[in-house]
């Protein structure tokens, strides 16, 4: 489904070392059966777009880097956040994304589970075997 | 149902006011330490997880060294095996790489076997609870001092890509003291898309916006309780706030705006014992409730602002009357939803016209509506609210129902945020019942809800 131009691009930014990234940088990878663009981000996250395609789409929380993610992206804070899911769960029956404890498991989790996204830090992202998963921003 | 009366029990305001200092004082130390020792009990458990996980995987790659320290030793005489016609250094090998594969293929399994346990968390419950204390109770106002408000349960099931479930067990005191237990929602659902969503089931009904956003969820509710005229229908509410049917729900993006919409059909309800009753396991005429809401997202500078407007209408038997009189409900109104990092305002608006379908053809119109303003200060979030009801008591549908009788209310609040799932509220409200018996009171009302 994601064919070479993306897995050249990912390449391209997960692996080209301290140029590109630096440690305060925040990647959002998908899995590679995942087509989303970065302004679908927040509505993946907030449950508020769940496929893409045909795709089921499973967000992930990562907690090594979330406190970044929300405020980078997501433009909010833990305690929002998690309110804005209780009110999704009551009203909408959807769960909250699961969490994964590290940039290793989560990228793992990612690479496996077709449908989901999470997201890295940049140090984690560097030299991080890509294989599978797709970047689909970097903030 | 309501005793005219303005209390001056100098002892229950004193015991009120204690209370509150106590808890507001003994809130704001504890404020934020429960967060912290929830995520730091999420991190440990993640921690044992991935520790237990390393354990297991040493042992295995030092079983694994092990093995492989004998192979040498015992590959370092093949010459006197060989001579003994026990085994050929060919089929040594494939025994080696057999036991390689094996190993690798347990090591596998028991990766995956962790990533699973650790994907698979069972059912998710969540709930919602909450306890009250003031000069009157806050839905039955003829008790006075302490209650208990709801424990409200409700799981969500993981299912398939496109199959969803939803069920609401809530456990709630009525008037008469008894527990109550009532299957609040049991929907079972297939999501075709963003935009297209069937449920199944009972539902709450979509109407405006305070029914679907809040219903029990007491913690999520910046005010203390409910507009009256659109509690449950146990506890006077005047509308139907439960359907059993089928529902098309779904969101569409406009741009930057987003369209929402509901459709929905159900069994038509009837009213017993002066209530209304959803009749959940059908109706005896087949009737229906039919309804529908559309609704409105904005962004950019009006980012937070849902607006929208809703219709239903339904034939509802009043099964308290021999013979039994049956009103044609018609009911529509608009509503608007601010909602951001400062502000709460919500406003709906509702009007009836009804008429009877059992020889009297007259049209009765009513109205009701209600507008609430908070203003979120942090952990602090004060709020005002006013609702009316102006319900004609010549229509059968209102004057059949208990609580059917038109008031007005106005109500000032704070909320307190004790920490991410927990909220003390206080609310002053005055009531005046402007038909039927025309009491009025004052109400001070304290809550501490919770969710989990």
């Amino acid at each position: 489904m994601v064919g070479r131009p993306m897995t050249v691009l990912l390449a391209l930014l997960l692996c080209a070392g301290g140029t590109l990234a630096h440690a305060a940088d925040l990647y959002v990878i998908c899995n590679a059966d995942v087509a989303i663009s970065a302004a679908d981000i927040r509505d993946v996250f907030l449950g508020d777009k769940q496929f893409a395609g045909a795709v089921k789409l499973t967000p992930v929380d990562n907690i090594a880097a979330q406190t970044m993610f929300l405020e980078r992206v997501l433009k909010m804070g833990a305690a929002k956040y998690s309110v804005a899911w209780t009110k999704k769960a009551f009203r909408e029956g959807v769960n909250p994304p699961p969490l994964e404890g590290s940039d290793a498991e989560t990228l793992a989790y990612v690479r496996r589970t077709p449908g989901s996204c999470s997201y890295l830090t940049a140090a984690a992202a560097n030299g991080a075997d890509t294989h599978g998963v797709v970047v689909v921003s970097k903030f | 149902m309501q005793s005219q009366t303005t209390i001056h029990n100098n002892s229950i305001w004193t015991w009120l006011a204690a209370l509150l200092a106590v808890s507001l004082t003994h809130s704001l130390t504890c404020q934020g330490a429960t967060a912290d020792a929830d995520r730091v009990s999420v991190l440990e458990q993640k921690l044992d997880q991935s520790l237990q996980m390393i354990r297991e995987l040493s042992a295995r790659v030092h079983e694994l060294e092990t093995q492989a320290a004998q192979r040498g030793g015992q590959g370092a005489a093949p010459d006197a095996r060989e001579q003994s016609g026990h085994t050929p250094p060919a089929v040594a090998a494939a025994d080696t790489t057999q036991r390689l594969e094996a190993v690798e293929q347990t090591v596998t399994q028991l990766t995956a076997g962790a990533a699973q346990r650790s994907e698979d968390p069972g059912v998710p419950l969540h709930g919602f609870a909450d306890v009250g204390v003031g000069n009157h109770n806050a839905t039955f106002p003829e008790h006075k001092l302490a209650d208990v408000g709801s424990l409200d349960f409700f799981l969500t099931p993981r299912l398939g890509a496109h199959t969803r479930a939803l069920f609401e067990l809530n456990f709630e005191v009525g008037d008469d003291g008894n527990v109550g237990v009532d299957l609040e929602r049991a929907q079972i659902g297939y999501q075709f898309a963003d935009s297209a969503m069937v449920w199944l089931g009972r539902f709450h009904t979509p109407y405006g916006y305070y029914n679907t956003a809040f219903h029990h969820g007491q913690q999520i509710a910046t005010s203390l309780r409910r507009p009256r005229f659109l509690q449950f229908e146990d506890q006077g509410g005047v509308l139907p706030a439960h359907t059993v049917g089928a529902w098309l729900t779904g969101s569409e993006r406009a741009g930057d705006q987003k369209l929402t919409y509901d459709l929905y059909i159900g069994n038509s309800q009837r009213i017993t014992d002066g209530t209304l009753d959803m009749n959940n396991p059908g109706n005896a005429h087949g009737s229906t409730i039919v309804g529908g809401n559309l609704g409105l997202l904005l962004s950019g500078a009006l980012d937070g602002l849902k607006v929208g407007v809703h219709a239903f209408t339904t034939r509802i038997e009043d099964q308290d009357r021999l013979p039994v009189i049956v009103s044609r409900v018609r009911a529509y109104g608009a509503y608007a939803a601010y909602d951001t990092d400062r502000w709460e305002h919500i406003a709906e608006f509702y009007v009836f016209s009804n008429y009877n379908l059992t020889g009297q053809t007259a049209t009765h119109r009513s109205e009701a509506g209600f507008a609430q303003f908070g203003y979120r200060a942090g952990p602090l979030t004060p709020y005002a609210r006013y609702e009316r009801a102006a319900l004609q008591q010549g229509d059968n549908f209102f004057a059949a129902q208990t609580v059917g009788s038109s008031y007005f209310r106005e109500a000032l609040g704070l909320r307190f945020d004790v920490d991410l799932k927990s909220a003390l509220k206080l609310e002053l409200a005055h009531t005046h019942d402007t038909d039927r018996d025309f009491v009025t009171y004052d109400e001070a009302l304290i809550q501490y809800a919770i969710r989990f």
